[in-house]
């Protein structure tokens, strides 16, 4: 049995290190993927960070709420706020258009009279707290009362509803800070008429409230989440797991060849044979974790991004490493097992690996899927993996955090191993 | 006196899907340290008879006996005392002769000095010394089909089974791999059982022949007295042709 395994081994490895085409994929391709997408992804968050979107203002309303709703905009650093173009300002339709050809990603109205509305309407308010009988307290305008402050907006129907819900929560933001400061400027009067106190008016309610934003991650831990966090471990998974198609080519060419028929008719079983294979993929697995990990460190700063930062420590990282190894290097094997050309191995091996990737978060967070999505993540082994990196890169994981994980990919590679070696055994039985 | 070393009784093999089948109710009987040629066209069952005794396919029905013990009772038993050599050059061909023929010894469970003395005197048996740290990817036909074979006999098996194993290589190597083909049968007592298209070359290198066809053996004797039995043939080609007939097989 060892003999059989070692024997493997040495063929394996010494086949691996000959085959230079084979290795350039299992290297540099997963190098230039986690280089590649990290960097991308990164230059994306800037660039969304940097690049405000732009936005058209109609302010038929030259008061206080106008005013204040169009400098709230300008100061939010994700507009670019617009009021005119070419030096002209729009008219109601020509927004629209503008917004619907997509050159302006939301338009928005603010009508004529919304001060004096919102002030009419607070007033009126502030007069309905006191008793019916008491005299009235300001010149309320009845014919206006029930006349609310209008705003229109118009989104580019290519625009996202998450960003429709951040226009929104921030101009209905503007709008509380407004009325909030009209309310305070309505009541500071009528205290100056009934005391005959000057009330000094500031603005000093505003950011009362003071909102600390921390990652949850432990208290002596200096890790930022961030793209480069976020990229490596979710990329070097991707890419060990790519190990399949050559994992399973070899089979598939040992087979084509003659080489698994003649392996076939020699004593002994041949599973140490098909585990020698295993180990030495399983060994590339970690040699690329270890790989994109440097890059993660090293290379990565170098463009830019800030370094890679190793959360709760080595073991734990070392130990989700194997384990993602060996279910990589299982999953090839049964790949290889059920595939019965060279080509149905590579699309289906590739397309596979896209689709447990997909469903495992790698492309998309899972957090922003679907409920059921969510459910069916829960079965993709690259979302153990990624799962337990995360909780090593993000969460400080101690080795009693990943261990559910590393028990899941290890399960998944016995489980492979088990499928080939029965579909094997039903295959015979079926010559 | 003789002995049956392999005996084969109503032995059958239905493909799946296939409308007769490959091997129907064949009887064959080889005796220890015979050259035994198993002769056919295309399709006759000669591969299929011989997976089966390799342990490549199980049989639907029939026995298969070799050296006394039943194969579907005591396979890794026969698989020790069996050498196959596929037709294909069942070879790594990015790995040297030695690492190639180290990797198939140790599958005998052959390893260390023994094992790598094994490895160069058959290399030096065939002619092939020089080449023994070469990779297989640039051996000629010929000397590809050598160490095709030397992988076969390694662990020194009782029972060789050759699938075509002079099949497109030139007249030397065939000479080379024929005599020792001839040294292992005389001087080891191997029993070999070898399938072949070329008439000629089985009816020199052959004690015993069996003509199969449609999956039954309709021939079995030694060349030379069946060429005597059947007054019209004048040589092993010609019995084959009046057996099996001159329509072309698929």
């Amino acid at each position: 049995m060892l003999l059989k395994f070692n024997a493997s081994i040495v063929k394996e490895s010494l086949l691996l290190l000959r085959d230079k085409a084979g290795l350039a994929m299992l290297f540099i391709m997963p190098m230039a993927l986690v280089l590649l997408m990290t960097l991308l992804q990164d230059t994306t968050l800037k660039l969304l960070d940097e690049r405000r979107t732009p936005i058209f203002v109609i302010n038929y309303d030259a008061d206080t709420f106008g005013v204040s709703v169009l400098n709230g905009l300008k100061q939010a650093r994700f507009f670019d706020v617009h009021t005119k173009l070419n030096d002209k300002a729009l008219t109601e339709e020509e927004l629209r258009r503008y917004v619907l050809e997509g050159k302006f990603r939301v338009g928005i109205i603010i009508h004529k009279g919304a001060s004096d509305a919102l002030r009419n309407k607070i007033k009126t308010e502030i007069q309905e707290q006191f008793p019916a009988e008491e005299e009235s307290l300001f010149e309320v305008d009845h014919d206006a009362e029930n006349v609310l402050p209008r705003v229109d907006i118009y989104f580019d129907p290519i625009i996202k509803n998450d960003f429709k819900n951040a226009m929104t929560s921030a101009l209905r933001e503007f709008s509380y800070a407004v009325e909030a400061k009209m309310i305070f400027e309505i009541y500071a009067e009528l205290i100056q008429d009934i005391t005959d106190i000057e009330i000094k008016q500031n603005n000093g309610f505003q950011n009362i409230i003071d909102f600390r934003e921390e990652y949850a991650t432990e208290r002596e831990s200096r890790m930022v989440p961030n793209s480069v966090q976020h990229n490596v471990p979710a990329w070097t998974i991707f890419a060990m797991f790519f190990i399949v198609i050559p994992l399973a080519g070899n089979i598939i060419k040992e087979r084509e060849t003659g080489l698994a028929m003649r392996l076939r008719t020699m004593p002994g079983s041949n599973l140490p044979v098909i585990l020698g294979k295993a180990f030495v993929y399983f060994i590339v697995g970690i040699f690329q974790a270890i790989l994109m990990l440097m890059i993660g460190l090293f290379v990565l700063p170098l463009f830019g991004t800030p370094a890679l930062i190793i959360g709760s420590g080595i073991l734990p990282l070392f130990l989700i490493t194997i384990a993602v190894s060996m279910a990589a290097s299982g999953y090839g094997i049964l790949i290889g097992t059920i595939a019965t050309t060279q080509e149905q191995s590579s699309i289906f091996g590739s397309i596979s690996v896209v689709i447990l990737a997909a469903l495992g978060g790698i492309w998309v967070p899972t957090f922003v899927m679907s409920d059921m999505m969510l459910k069916v993540s829960r079965f993709s082994p690259l979302n153990w993996a990624l799962n337990g990196y995360y909780e090593v890169f993000l969460r400080s994981a101690g080795v009693s955090d990943v261990f559910g994980y590393i028990v899941l990919l290890i399960l998944f590679f016995v489980f492979c191993i088990g499928l080939a070696f029965l579909y094997n055994k039903y295959k015979k039985s079926l010559s | 006196m003789s002995e049956n070393f392999i005996q084969i009784k109503g032995l059958t093999k239905r493909y799946k899907h296939a409308a007769e089948p490959a091997v129907n109710k064949l009887d064959l009987e080889i005796e220890k340290k015979t050259v035994f040629g198993l002769l056919g066209p295309n399709g006759a069952g000669k591969t299929t008879t011989i997976s089966i005794i390799c342990n490549q396919i199980n049989a639907d029905s029939g026995t298969v006996t070799i050296d006394g013990k039943d194969l579907s009772a005591d396979r890794e038993r026969i698989k020790r005392i069996i050498g196959v050599v596929p037709q294909d050059i069942a070879l790594y061909p990015n790995l040297s002769a030695y690492e190639n023929l180290k990797f198939f010894g140790n599958m005998y469970g052959l390893s260390g000095n023994s094992l790598k003395d094994r490895i160069k005197k058959n290399m030096l048996d065939f002619g092939l010394e020089h080449k023994l740290h070469k990779k297989i990817k640039t051996f000629s036909g010929g000397m590809k089909r050598r160490v095709n074979l030397i992988a076969g006999i390694l662990h020194k098996p009782q029972i060789l089974i050759l699938d075509e194993p002079t099949v497109g290589i030139d007249v030397q190597s065939k000479n080379v791999i024929l005599e020792h083909l001839k040294n292992l049968n005389k001087n080891n007592d191997t029993t070999i059982l070898y399938t072949s298209h070329l008439m000629d070359e089985a009816e020199q290198f052959c004690t015993q022949v069996g003509i199969i066809d449609e999956g039954k053996l309709i021939a079995v004797g030694n060349p030379k007295a069946m060429i005597e039995e059947y007054k019209t043939c004048y040589k092993l080609e010609d019995i084959y042709l009046l057996l099996t007939g001159r329509s072309l097989r698929d």
